[in-house]
């Protein structure tokens, strides 16, 4: 992706870096060095290897935000990271399901001050996926190419066969779509605060 | 937040400067703007969210693919004594698969139908957005939401050709053959459109697709000189 190789994700901030962009050799070396540990403690722990899944896709969600925003500690290690907050998202999961079905394993939970998911963290997060549930297929693929594979206008239009100024006026109504969207979401805040 | 509508070079601005593709004189008279205007202010941190969510979309569907591809990957290896019960498995999907082995018709619609590509470049005749924004559905082979927009634009402007020929392919290429038939037979006897030679041929599909196989030889299609060749292989292999 973006014409730049995977990181070595040994290197402190060469990971960082390359999965900001997205970089799909990274975040498949991140995911084959550290899923595993996190499967075995959810298995562990009442849960499926889809529940593994789940809790480490938010766990990675919330570093590459946190290295986006360059928030980051310098000393991060992306595998005791990973760990400590899917481990805390289970943890957190049992426990809110644990007047139903589910039998809790009692285990410490590790909150890690200023390297984890913060609630005002997760609320952006997801208000961030709602916004990207809001589009439709189309708008994914445009917005997707130019925002985060970096795809200029050129290659994008000649990959689906439209003019530049198609793909242009596309991306333009895709992201007033999403300004909308905002807005109506913030008139929504506004209204519950009341 | 600005209720107002932004403008598409306004939008382009405020793009450029979060991407940091902005000449060095438009940035700082853009932040020179940025400091005193709380509006803009609000307009860019909104602009950079949403750029975020795009980015945080497509990072969350690169994580999707590798995994659905471990799933994948970990789903087939089974301890050895399910082997034996694996190729029971296959002779019995085999079994299955020759009993409700596509029919004749299915078999050769399936070799025979390509999709139309689309227009590459969009007409002169509708060059509004909504026909190439539906085109550009069609492409993805979205072709519900190409069909539902164009027919919008077919109800205002009937008897339009071009959006007859797109509906009718994107019924077909999703597979609603039937739905196709009506608007590939209007398209097929207009003697004066472009598109009169592809819809006949598309309309014989359609039949084949449904096993109409009287209205297909009714067609005579076997004499047509671009498709002739094609139409007589399938009629032979239907049995004239």
């Amino acid at each position: 992706m973006n014409g730049n190789a995977t990181a070595d994700i040994s290197v402190p901030s060469a990971w960082e870096e390359a999965l900001v962009r997205g970089d799909p050799g990274t975040i498949k070396q991140l995911y084959a060095l550290h899923f595993p540990p996190v499967k075995r403690f959810v298995r562990q722990n009442s849960g499926t290897g889809e529940d593994a899944r789940d809790v480490f896709q938010e766990a990675i969600t919330v570093l590459w935000l946190k290295a986006r925003d360059g928030i980051l500690r310098k000393d991060t290690e992306p595998g005791a990271f990973l760990f400590r907050v899917s481990k805390n998202k289970w943890l957190d999961r049992i426990r809110s399901a644990a007047h139903r079905t589910m039998t809790v394993v009692p285990v410490d939970h590790n909150p890690a001050p200023g390297n984890g998911g913060s609630e005002e963290l997760e609320e952006r997060i997801q208000r961030l996926k709602e916004v990207y549930d809001r589009m439709d297929g189309k708008c994914r693929t445009v917005l997707g190419r130019f925002y985060f594979q970096r795809e200029d206008l050129a290659t994008i239009a000649d990959n689906l066969g439209v003019t530049e100024e198609s793909i242009r006026t596309i991306k333009y109504r895709c992201m007033m779509k999403l300004r909308a969207f905002r807005k109506h979401l913030a008139g929504d805040e506004k209204g519950t605060e009341r | 937040m600005s209720k107002e509508a932004l403008g598409q070079s306004r939008f382009e601005a405020v793009e450029a400067y979060l991407l940091g593709t902005m000449s060095a004189a438009d940035r700082t008279s853009f932040e020179l703007e940025l400091g005193a205007d709380g509006e803009l202010q609000t307009e860019v941190q909104l602009q950079r969210e949403n750029m975020l969510a795009v980015e945080m979309g497509g990072m969350r569907q690169t994580l999707g693919a590798i995994m659905a591809e471990d799933r994948e990957r970990s789903s087939v290896t089974w301890p050895h004594y399910l082997k034996y019960a694996a190729a029971a498995a296959v002779l019995l999907i085999g079994a299955l698969w020759w009993l409700t082995r596509p029919s004749l018709n299915e078999r050769l619609y399936a070799e025979y139908h390509q999709a139309d590509p689309g227009l590459p470049v969009p007409m002169s005749a509708t060059r509004d957005p909504e026909f190439q924004d539906a085109m550009v559905a069609y492409k993805m082979g979205q072709y519900k939401e190409a069909s539902s927009k164009w027919g919008k634009i077919l109800a205002a402007a009937p008897g339009n050709d071009t959006l007859a020929y797109y509906i009718a392919s994107a019924h077909l290429s999703a597979g609603d053959a039937a739905g196709a038939i009506p608007l590939f037979k209007i398209v097929g006897n207009s003697p004066s459109s472009v598109f009169r030679d592809k819809a006949n041929w598309y309309l014989f599909l359609s039949y084949l697709h449904e096993g109409r196989f009287a209205e297909m030889r009714a067609m005579r299609l076997d004499q047509d000189s671009t498709y002739g060749e094609r139409a007589a292989g399938i009629l032979g292999k239907i049995g004239k």
